[in-house]
Order: C-alpha cells, then structure tokens, then sequence
C-alpha cells in the first residue's frame, strides 16, 4: 500500500514512483489554519458526488414530458438502490449550495477576496452562479407540478433582471413559454453543458488559488504545515465527514419525487421555492405591489442583482479588506436567516 | 536585417503576437456565433386555432382548463351557455389559475390573486387582467383561437 511512509517498495508504489511524489509533498507546506479554509474542499467533494449519482440516475431518467416524472417514480421505487441513488443527488445538490455560500461568507468575512486574490474571487462567482444554474436545471427535471411551478416563476422573476431579463426569461423557458422544450433544454443544460462547464472552472479556480496560495491578508506570518501528510489527513477527515452527512440523510431521509405535473391544473396553494431562495420569495410575498413608482416584484430582483453586482466588484470596492465588509455580510446572513425562518411560518 | 535571424527583434515580436491574438479571436468567433445562435431557442410555431372538445363536455355554469399548444386555457361556460377563454396564466408571477365554482370567480393559490369571470382582476397583487382567447363553436365542436 502507498499510504504507509517508506515503504517505496510496494507493488504499486515502485510503479507510479511513490517516493518521490511524496517527497515533494512533504517538502511543500500550507498554513496551518482553521476549519472553514476546508469548505471548498468539501464543496469539491461534493460536486464529485453529484456527477458520480448524477450520471447514474441518468441510465433510467427519461427527459420528455410524458415520462419524466413516470420514470423518476420507477428509479425510487423499482430499480435496486434507486431511491439511495437519487437521495445522494437530490441531497448533495442542497449542501453543495450550502457549502458554496458558506465557503463565500468565510472569504468574505476573512477578508481573503483582496487583492492580489481577485481571479479566485471571480471564478468562485462564476461557479457559484453555474451551481445555481445546476439546481434551478436540476430541479426542472423531476417534471412534478412543484417543478413545473418553479420554472414558471422562477423564469418569470428572471424576465425582471435590468437589461438582459428578456434575453434569460427566454432563455430559461427554452422558448416564450413553459412547455416541452424547457424541460429539453433544461435536460441538456442540467447533465452536460453545466456540468462540463464548472469542471472547467473548478481547475481555473483551484488554479488561482494555488498560484496565490490562499492565507488570510492578516496572518502571514502564521505557523505552516507539510502537505503531506498533515494537510492531506485533515482534508481526508472533512471528506469523510460530509460522506457520512450525505449517506445519513439519504438513507434516512427521503425525498419526496412530488406527483406529476399537469399544467390544466391549478398551482399548488402554499408552494415554496427551495431554501435558499426562502428569504427571497417571503420579501416578495409580503412587497407592496408598488416600490417607488415600480411594480413590487421588479423593484425588488433589480436590488437583488444591484447586491449581486457588489458582491461581484466587492475586491475593487473594498481594496484592504476592512472591518465593514465583515459586518454587513454577517448582517446580510442574519437577516436572510430571519427572512427564511419567517417564510416557513 | 541583424545576422542573428532566431531571435526576432522587438517589432516583429509585437507583430506576432498580434497575428496569433487575432487568429485566436477570430477562430473563437467562427466556433462562437454559430453555437451561440444554435443555442438560443427556437420560436415555437403556434397550432393557429385548437380544438379543445365537445360541447357537451363542458357543463353549464362550470369553469375547465384545457391545454392550448401545451400552455392552460381556462374555459368558462356560462349557465346560458356561452363561452369564454382566458389565458390560464396568472398576471403577475405566472402561477396557474383556476375556476372557484363556489365562488364563482377565478383564483390564483400562489399570493392570492382574484379575478372576475369576465377575467378582470379584483383582488391581490395580479396587475392586469387575464389574457382572453377567441372561443368559436362549430358543429358541436369548441375551438380556441389566440385573440
Ligand atoms: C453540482 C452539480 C449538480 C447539482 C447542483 C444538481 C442538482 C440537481 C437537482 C436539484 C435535481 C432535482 C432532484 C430532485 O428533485 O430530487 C437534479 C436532478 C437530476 N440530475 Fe442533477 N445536479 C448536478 C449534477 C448532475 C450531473 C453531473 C448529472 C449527470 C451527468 C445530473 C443528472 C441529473 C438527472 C438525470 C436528474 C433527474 C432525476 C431527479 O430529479 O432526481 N446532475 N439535479
Ligand atoms: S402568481 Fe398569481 S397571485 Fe402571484
């Protein structure tokens, strides 16, 4: 085995040189640092799964509206580990979100998006907002009524983004309306284009990063670590975790498939986006119709994009890295938490 | 012309560079505009006017939501048995409406929109009536047409 030091000699090892691939680790070192320096790991992870379960549930999915839902209901119930299968995906898209914000309010409340890190700044925008494109495709496909309702208003709301609303809400429908052709484009956009696209970012990403190697601005002068094995180790562990997190809640936790959608029939009464649009949709549920001269719903997806587009220019706005910037997006996330937690009342 | 002729002098260096970067655009435009163009989609033709059913499969004083060209049509008959079509599609975000026969007026379930049965909203946030449809009966057939 090639994990055990020294023992250059095995099999495996004498093959792929594992001495000197060690050797070169153990010399390379990275900061010693906390927990949260290990949430893009774990997202990364976490992708891998999503492609790995993803790929599966591709054998036996069927993209038409005539028999998605039918063959997501035979996937769960009939195929042998089906349901275990589309749990993993279906719970592995959730934290992936999770850990991507979560991974993004650490670097920004480190203050780790200044320069000189504004590429990895930028292309963590970039998958952030591919994984988003991920779910929303993702979550067209089951074609339940809550999926059909989703991509109603969820490309409705897109049609009211400045400039380029039109151009998206048709984009998102895959033509003016909400029909077969969106679930068609959405299937393609859903298992190959996204996916091949975030792979290719992931690398541009981790390139940035490393090339920049990532310590916070404020202790560089902090103790480091070898590669291998204290970093490896400690990365292993936060994998193993999240494993086991994903396997608990797919085994134990089922996710409901949802009954078909039929378009004749009324929306239903109650629906809710997924969580992390929760605090969202609540603002927009309790709006006036009209904000400052502007219909409600409108007003309020520009001043979302207007936060989007700070959040996106934050490493030009905010150049040291400073105290406020900490503070408003501890703000941002308390009040998005209150938001939500209100939504669910 | 300097006797070394392996290493180019500064302008020609820049005139290089300056080929191989208008190369590269535009063979990332070649493979660009089409895949952007393929990609974009496609209008979708409409069925021009649909038959939705029988007369007799619409009961008097009722409401029932049909698909025309894969989108709902809320079709009201009315207990003299006239019939009118709405877009099925509510105003304001574009949930689903239907037919509340106990109230006899037309509901959105997403925030609570009201519409009259002359499609007119009444109450919630919707901002405009709903979009009506042409309905024409012909020998015993209903057909529905866009306005
Ligand atoms: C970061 C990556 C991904 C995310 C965030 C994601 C997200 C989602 C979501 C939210 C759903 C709806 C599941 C549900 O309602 O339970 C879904 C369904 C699906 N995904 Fe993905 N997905 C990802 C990657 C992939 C990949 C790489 C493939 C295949 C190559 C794939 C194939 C499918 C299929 C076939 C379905 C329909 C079956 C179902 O709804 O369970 N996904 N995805
Ligand atoms: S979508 Fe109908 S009331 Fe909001």
């Amino acid at each position: 085995m090639m994990g055990t030091d020294g023992q250059g000699s095995s099999w495996l090892g004498a093959r792929i040189g594992w001495d000197a691939i060690r050797a070169t680790l153990s010399a390379q070192r990275v900061a010693r640092r906390n927990f949260s320096h290990f949430l893009g790991g774990i997202t990364l992870l976490l992708f891998l799964l999503e492609v790995g379960s993803g790929v599966l549930v591709l054998l036996y999915y069927r993209p038409d509206v005539a028999q998605a839902h039918a063959s997501l209901e035979r996937i769960v119930g009939e195929v042998p580990y089906g349901d275990l299968i589309r749990n993993v995906h279906a719970w592995s898209s959730d934290l992936l979100v999770l850990s991507l914000v979560a991974h993004m309010f650490t670097v920004v409340v480190r203050g780790s998006f200044r320069s000189p890190r504004e590429l990895s700044w930028w292309s963590g925008q970039a998958l952030l907002v591919l994984c988003i494109g991920l779910a929303f495709t993702g979550a067209i496909l089951p074609w339940s009524q809550e999926a059909y309702l989703q991509a109603r208003v969820g490309s409705e709301l897109a049609r009211y983004v400045p400039f380029v609303g039109n151009w998206l809400h048709h984009f998102l429908r895959g033509g003016d309306e909400v029909t077969s052709s969106t679930l068609q484009h959405a299937f393609g956009f859903h298992v190959a284009a996204l996916p091949a696209a975030v792979t290719a970012l992931i690398f541009l990403h981790l390139f940035f990063v490393q090339r920049r190697a990532a310590t916070t601005p404020r202790d560089d002068d902090a103790p480091t670590m070898p590669v291998y094995p204290d970093f490896l180790v400690r990365q292993a562990a936060a994998w193993t975790a999240t494993f086991v997190v994903v396997m608990t809640l797919a085994i134990f936790a089922q996710r409901s498939v949802g009954v078909a959608a039929d378009p004749r029939l009324p929306s239903v009464v109650g629906a809710r986006p997924p969580w992390y649009f929760l605090a969202f949709h609540h603002v927009v549920r309790v709006a006036p119709r009209d904000l400052l001269g502007m219909d409600g719903a409108r007003f309020l997806v520009a001043a979302m994009c207007g936060v989007g587009l700070a959040v996106v220019a934050l490493p030009l706005l905010d150049r040291r890295g400073s105290r406020l910037t900490a503070y408003l997006a501890w703000i941002f996330l308390l009040a998005c938490a209150l938001l939500s937690a209100y939504a669910l009342t | 012309m300097s006797n070394d002729d392996r290493a180019p002098t500064a302008p020609r260096r820049d005139f290089l560079g300056m080929a191989v970067g208008a190369s590269a655009t535009a063979v990332a435009a070649a493979i660009g505009y089409p895949v952007a163009r393929f990609v974009e989609p496609r209008p979708m033709p409409s069925s021009g006017p649909t038959l939705v059913g029988k007369v007799e499969d619409f009961a008097l004083g009722t409401g029932k939501t049909v698909l025309v060209d894969e989108k709902p049509v809320l079709l009201l008959r009315s207990a003299d048995g006239h019939f009118r079509a709405f877009s099925a599609i509510c105003t304001h975000l574009q949930c689903v409406v239907g037919y509340s026969a106990e109230r006899n007026q037309i509901e959105c379930p997403c925030h609570k929109g009201v519409y009259s049965v002359e499609g007119v909203n009444i109450a919630g946030p919707p901002p405009r009536p709903l979009e009506e449809l042409v309905v024409s009966v012909r020998e015993g057939s209903v057909i529905v047409s866009e306005a």
